[in-house]
């Protein structure tokens, strides 16, 4: 007990009061006493909650123990009484009992018996307070429980993005009136409804289904875009996971629908802008690299020496600029979405082999031996195969560009647990420690004597790193200067759930 | 004789440089400014090839190649596109998809390298 424990006797003799302090103070308790019931019940009233025991004495002059027991009860009916018979008369202790006393003790008592009754009447207030204590704490966090339930209830309905959640059997358990409005379906139909009953779009209860029949234990979670009404005026991207249980086993799936109708439109806007760059910019620049291209091949007569070659110089900046609009509208496109929309099952072995084979030939022209080591077992991933070709035809072609006549370049596929790792290592110039944390930033370049004759638009590796990210992977670099760099890209490996498998094998 | 060949493009310096290139080879050029005016000059001249630009504004290359080959007169005569779609591995896929959809014969990204350009007209004449 976390106080001092508190006794009160109510006695009207003084021997009775002073021998029971002392006895009982020796124990460490603290003593008060009344001389009567008045005065007792005044005691009670004067320290509410505060008095542990009373030991009550049932003959006493004035206000009977018998009514001060009525009146003790009246205030509080835990409170503890142990009464104290004067002769032994077993009738009033079991009335007083029948009236509530926890025990009593008849007069004359050894001061052993007194410290027994006392010792046995505390340890069940000790009981009783703990009980109380429990059932405070009990209904304290239910409560909390509450509260947090409902600050749940308001958070979610409050979102501007959809929820939509199903137990294990796919019955919608929760939702949202941002679900409702983005599905169009009143929340009273989507509540409790079996999910393939209600109208979702198909492709959704596709994905809902693949979630609750997830095999991987990792953590699996599905986007994709939908296309609300005939009309296609409202596009919804929705994430899907499935829940789990603390063993591991799925009891339901969480989506999140977003409203993408608005990224939609300015996505629209961007395209039609680049098609207009496209055009407008690329078209008149192509226009003079052509007519550069005839004088150069001297159809249009003869020039001089001095005149070839400015005009080559000429066609180099032309081409310059060519190729970087073209990695802009890359970039843009990636930044679109547009690059990684069409997500598939790729076999990284196969790509990164044809990428190698198109591109020895730049590597002999150079006296470079380019390898392609795979060791993995299953180098398939979910990735836009062109983006792909994209990403490891740039990083190949930048070793290719960075290093020396007759050094090498190693290209090495492999597991690492649930990821690909791909590797591209060169016997090249390498990277200067300061420019390395620089190399993926836009428009970054790498200035120095030996990079000066490389033309290059300083977009090609912030566009592989924005592929690599669209796909969830990571890419890290290691150099040493006039050593070699080696680029080192990881990708998740594609997830199976039980459908996916089965179309895997069918493809 | 020579062959004549149908340059068809909405930007005139196009057109006087790719002539400039296939008359250095001794073909016979004819040149029309836009896709309109080409399918008019394809009918009239029966060129042996037609080099098309894609993007025209008064009718685009691949409708001028559409009715090209669905013209029986004229759906012999090899055409030769010029996309100005960006030359990328992405949009390759896209624009040789566009070129088989068009029964476009070849095709070429702009800006040309003169020889190139002659060396694709040259086999699709030996094809004929």
């Amino acid at each position: 007990m976390p106080d001092k424990v508190k006794i009160l006797i109510i006695d009207d003799e003084q021997v009775m009061r002073d021998g029971c302090t002392r006895i009982l103070s020796r124990d460490g308790w603290t003593v008060i006493t009344a001389e009567n019931g008045h005065q007792g019940l005044d005691e009670i009233r004067r320290h509410p909650s505060e008095i542990d025991l009373i030991l009550l004495d049932l003959m006493m002059p004035g206000l009977s123990g018998m009514e001060t027991l009525e009146r003790i009860r009246e205030i509080d009916s835990n409170l503890l009484v142990v009464v104290i018979t004067g002769h032994a008369t077993v009738e009033s202790a079991v009335e007083a009992m029948k009236k509530g006393a926890y025990d009593f003790t008849s007069k004359p008592f050894t001061p052993d018996q007194l410290r027994l009754v006392v010792r046995r009447a505390l340890e069940r207030r000790l009981l009783q307070k703990e009980t109380e204590f429990l059932r405070r704490e009990r209904e304290r966090s239910l409560r909390d429980i509450a509260a947090e339930k409902s600050k749940l209830k308001t958070i979610i309905n409050c979102m501007g993005d959809g929820v939509l959640v199903c137990d294990s059997e796919s019955c919608i358990a929760l939702t949202n009136p941002a679900a409702s409005r983005m599905l169009a379906m009143p929340e009273l139909q989507l509540l409790g409804s079996i999910s393939s009953e209600c109208n979702l779009p198909p492709e959704l209860l596709t994905t809902i289904e693949k979630s609750l029949n997830t095999l991987d234990s990792g953590y699996v979670s599905i986007s994709q875009e939908l296309c609300i009404g005939n009309t296609a005026n409202l596009y919804l991207r929705a994430h899907t996971a499935p829940v789990r249980s603390d063993s591991g086993e799925i009891m339901g799936s969480v989506t999140v629908l977003q409203d993408i109708s608005y990224l939609k439109e300015l996505d629209k806007m961007k395209s039609d802008f680049i098609a207009m760059v496209a055009h407008e910019l690329r078209a008149p620049i192509a226009t003079v690299e052509q007519q550069l291209n005839v004088i150069l091949n001297k159809m249009a007569g003869e020039i001089t020496e001095k005149q070839e070659q400015l005009l080559r110089r000429a066609k180099e900046r032309t081409k310059g600029v060519l190729d970087l609009i073209r990695d802009l509208l890359d970039l843009s496109k990636i930044e679109a979405g547009k690059m990684v929309q069409y997500k598939e099952s790729v076999s990284l072995q196969e790509v990164v082999s044809r990428v190698v084979e198109l591109i020895n030939i730049e590597a002999a022209a150079k006296k470079i031996s380019l390898e392609f080591v795979s060791t993995s077992a299953t180098p398939h991933i979910n990735a836009d195969r062109n983006s792909m070709e994209g990403i490891f035809t740039n990083l190949i072609s930048n070793a290719i560009k960075y290093t020396q006549e007759g050094g090498s370049i190693l290209v090495r596929l492999e597991d690492d647990n649930s990821f690909v790792k791909i590797s591209v290592t060169d016997t090249g110039i390498g990277i200067k420690q300061e420019d390395i944390s620089r190399i993926f930033d836009r428009f970054y370049r790498v200035k120095s004597s030996e990079t000066r004759q490389i033309v290059g638009t300083g977009l090609g590796l912030s566009i592989v790193k924005s592929i690599v990210d669209a796909h969830l992977g990571s890419i890290m670099v290691e150099s040493e200067e006039g050593r070699g760099t080696t680029f080192t890209i990881l990708f998740p490996k594609e997830v199976k759930s039980a459908e996916c498998a089965v179309e895997n094998v069918l493809t | 004789m020579g062959k004549k060949i149908l340059v068809v493009d909405d930007d005139p310096d196009l057109v006087e440089t790719t002539s400039i290139i296939l008359k250095s080879k001794k073909y016979d050029v004819i040149a029309a400014y836009g896709g309109i005016e080409g399918l008019e000059k394809a009918r009239n001249e029966k060129p042996d090839l037609i080099v098309l630009d894609v993007m025209m504004p008064d009718k685009d290359g691949y409708s001028v190649c559409k009715e090209l080959k669905a013209d029986p007169d004229l759906s012999g005569i090899p055409v030769l596109l010029l996309t100005a779609v960006v030359a990328n591995i992405p949009t390759t896929r896209f624009t040789q998809r566009m070129g088989m959809e068009t029964e476009a014969d070849d095709f070429i990204d702009k800006p040309v390298e003169p020889q190139v350009l002659v060396e694709r007209i040259e086999a699709l004449l030996a094809k004929q």
